[in-house]
């Protein structure tokens, strides 16, 4: 089943002396259930690319379909509660809210959808323990280490069950240890909830990770490749 | 969530927060306690309206509010106060005539009214007698050679009847106040001299003692020095009911003052009976009848009843007669509410202010908010909790306080003579009694949390007019 279809989008900067086009007629799609990375270096369009898919932005032209819906058909306070209930988001950085604790920023999107605490309490005690952080469940964000803090926004982006995730260089601010760490959690999860996984990255040792690598470069693709991984 | 979230917010940055918290508190308790004392001052001038000089209702002659004539007295007074005594509403009434005319003693002059009063009635409607000045005499108990009259403080100095002169016990008791002993040696020269005025007394005064010694001695002098001139005699001079010209000389037998001037410059009060023959007014010759109600609430329905039943006499309520009273218990709560909504205007400042510098601080935090899924209406909601948790914060502890301020001044009262400087606060205390009642603070709250709101929108509009990915980008 397909989750996300990209049909010819393009994004063309306009806003300075220089026409800027960051994503050049970019066809993609995502099926249930893949990991996928978008690589390429800086300035290539990783992030507009996935700001597209995730309707925080629009596209100077073409169509971005998820779960069958017409992204730029929706507007305003309709596109966020569409975020809210299909897509999963972890940043590079600024993911928390620095006065809750681990779990109710866990709990967060969740209770944005009207859910109580309680409701939430099992999910989000069962994705803290997926994510190694049974015992830090009550810190606040600004007690945990950076690849803590990126492993709470992981649980929170998968806590309310989302078509897919959108993960834009979750990794670029951790050291190799916590990004191994982060990656294993993130494969592991995907397995385990079959939830789709989208990240971008420029770390080699990330790629590696993935099992489908989108490689861009000047906002085209210009490789999409499944690896075959026999266990 | 959003509740709690803005709950925890307010606290990020406890020093900014605090000092807009400490303003509020101090500007609610500032304009709570202003209206505390306003509203204490105004009940105490309604209560004196009511209970000391008009009642809550007042039956007249319609001629006689136009022309104060002896002639114009009420025309069926037996048939009016036999249904004052059949009905329930009614607690008490006092008929009393009214002979305008001038006061005389050897040394002064006084226009004013003379009300002949059936004292032990007009006790039930009128707590004129609990206004007695202290050794001035009693309210119609003592005998005396000729017809009692009652005056006040004002008609006394008026007539001259207040006289001060330092006397041994005026020493003695200036002792006891703690006056130093050189202080009081330097009266000496002035001992057992009357002065019939008080400005002629601070005059003498002046030449003895410097200003630092008026200001702390000076009102303690004054209060002890004073006497009046006991069982003066004054005669009256009136047009009787007949056009002629009448004279009745009275005895004082008490000097009373209210707080109201006006009123005691132009009542003295003698009884009906000695008044009425004078005059050549018959008994039931009367000019008004006050009414004392059993519940305030009546007032409205028992007039119109009284004057449908009486059509031809003027019924009117105690905020017809003293309109000055009346339209402060109309409008003073608007009041109240205009000083807290200056305060909270100014105050509103410092709230916006510091809810900008929070949210500006925090806007790419905001930005993942409203990408993740947190959409207009529930950050807009989530910022306006922030402002009014901070600012109710500030203005329940100041209404708490505030409130104890005038709980506890409202029992011990401020006076408000010792404000004023010299001689000229030489006078009779002024004291307030605050008081506030629960509904005001409900107002207050319902105030605060509509400031709140408004002041919540400059920074809130800031907030939603970013788009989520220019405020995540990474610099
Ligand atoms: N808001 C913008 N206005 C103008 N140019 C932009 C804007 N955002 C991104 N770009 C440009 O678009 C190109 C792609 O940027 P980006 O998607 O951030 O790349 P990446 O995430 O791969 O580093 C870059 O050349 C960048 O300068
Ligand atoms: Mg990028």
């Amino acid at each position: 089943m397909k989750v996300i279809e990209i049909h010819n989008v393009n994004k063309i900067y306009n806003e300075s002396e220089v026409k800027v086009h960051a994503v050049n007629g970019v066809t993609l799609d995502f099926e249930e259930g893949e990991f996928a990375a978008i690589v390429g270096p800086s300035g290539s369009g990783k992030t507009t690319l996935l700001n597209l898919i995730g309707g925080l932005d629009n596209p100077t032209s073409g169509d971005v379909m998820i779960g069958g819906s017409l992204m730029s058909s929706l507007k305003g306070s309709d596109l966020t509660d569409f975020r809210m209930h299909n897509i999963g988001f972890v940043f590079q950085a600024y993911n928390l809210i620095p006065v809750l604790t681990a779990r109710e920023n866990t709990e967060f999107v969740m209770r944005l959808q009207g859910k109580t605490a309680k409701e939430c309490s099992n999910r989000v005690e069962e994705l803290l323990k997926a994510v190694g952080l049974e015992e830090r469940m009550e810190a606040r964000p600004s007690k945990l280490s950076g690849g803590q803090q990126q492993r709470v926004a992981v649980a929170r982006a998968l806590a309310s069950k989302p078509k897919f995730v959108l993960a834009d260089e979750p990794t670029a601010n951790l050291d190799s240890k916590s990004t191994e760490t982060l990656l294993d959690i993130m494969e592991k999860l995907n397995k385990e909830e079959n939830i789709t996984f989208i990240f971008s990255t420029h770390d080699a040792r990330v790629v590696k990770k993935a099992r489908r690598v989108i490689t861009i470069e000047d906002g085209k693709v210009i490789s999409d490749e499944y690896k075959n991984i026999e266990d | 969530m959003i509740t709690s979230i803005s709950w925890k917010n307010v606290w990020r940055n406890k020093s900014r927060s605090l000092i807009v918290i400490i303003a509020v508190t101090l500007g609610t308790i500032a304009g709570v306690f202003v209206a505390g004392l306003m509203n204490g001052w105004v009940n105490q001038r309604i209560k004196a309206a009511i209970y000391t000089e008009v009642g809550h209702i007042k039956v007249q002659n319609p001629d006689f509010l136009v022309n104060e004539e002896a002639a114009y007295s009420i025309s069926n007074f037996l048939e009016v106060t036999k249904y004052l005594d059949n009905s329930t509403h009614v607690k008490a009434w006092s008929a009393r005539s009214k002979i305008m005319g001038m006061a005389s003693t050897a040394r002064g002059n006084a226009g004013l009214t003379l009300k002949g009063i059936h004292p032990e009635k007009d006790k039930l409607v009128s707590d004129i007698y609990a206004n007695l000045l202290p050794n001035t005499g009693s309210y119609f108990e003592s005998k005396s050679k000729q017809p009692p009259v009652f005056i006040s403080h004002k008609t006394a100095e008026q007539l001259k009847i207040k006289n001060f002169r330092i006397r041994d016990v005026t020493v003695d008791s200036l002792k006891t106040l703690d006056v130093p002993e050189n202080v009081i040696l330097k009266l000496d020269t002035l001992i057992n001299t009357r002065f019939i005025t008080q400005k002629k007394f601070e005059v003498a005064i002046k030449e003895v003692w410097n200003s630092t010694e008026i200001k702390s001695y000076g009102p303690a002098l004054l209060s002890t020095a004073a006497y009046f001139h006991p069982r003066a005699k004054i005669t009256f001079s009136f047009t009787k009911i007949n056009g002629e010209l009448g004279y009745q000389t009275y005895q004082v037998c008490g000097v009373y003052k209210t707080s109201n001037t006006m009123f005691d410059q132009n009542s003295a009060f003698v009884k009906h009976s000695d008044l009425a023959p004078a005059a050549m007014l018959a008994d039931n010759q009367i000019h008004e009848i006050s009414i004392l109600l059993n519940s305030e609430e009546n007032i409205a329905g028992f007039k119109t009843t009284l004057q449908t039943k009486f059509p031809e006499a003027s019924v009117m309520d105690w905020k017809e007669l003293a309109p000055d009273a009346g339209m402060m218990a109309d409008f003073m709560t608007m009041y109240y509410y205009i000083i807290m909504g200056i305060i909270f205007f100014a105050l509103a400042f410092g709230i916006i202010n510091t809810m900008l510098m929070a949210i500006l601080e925090r806007i790419k935090e905001i930005g993942m908010l409203m990408a993740i899924g947190m959409n207009r209406i529930k950050v807009f909601i989530m910022i306006m909790l922030e402002t009014v948790f901070l600012t109710l914060t500030g203005s329940l502890i100041g209404m708490i306080l505030g409130g104890l301020l005038i709980k506890i001044t409202g029992e011990t009262g401020l006076n408000f003579s010792s404000v004023a400087e010299g001689f000229e606060a030489f006078g009779w205390s002024s004291v307030v009694y605050p008081t506030i009642e629960t509904s005001f603070f409900l107002g207050v709250i319902l105030m605060v949390i509509v400031i709140a709101i408004l002041s919540s929108i400059v920074p809130a509009r800031k907030a939603l007019k970013m788009k989520p990915i220019d405020a995540l980008k990474m610099e």
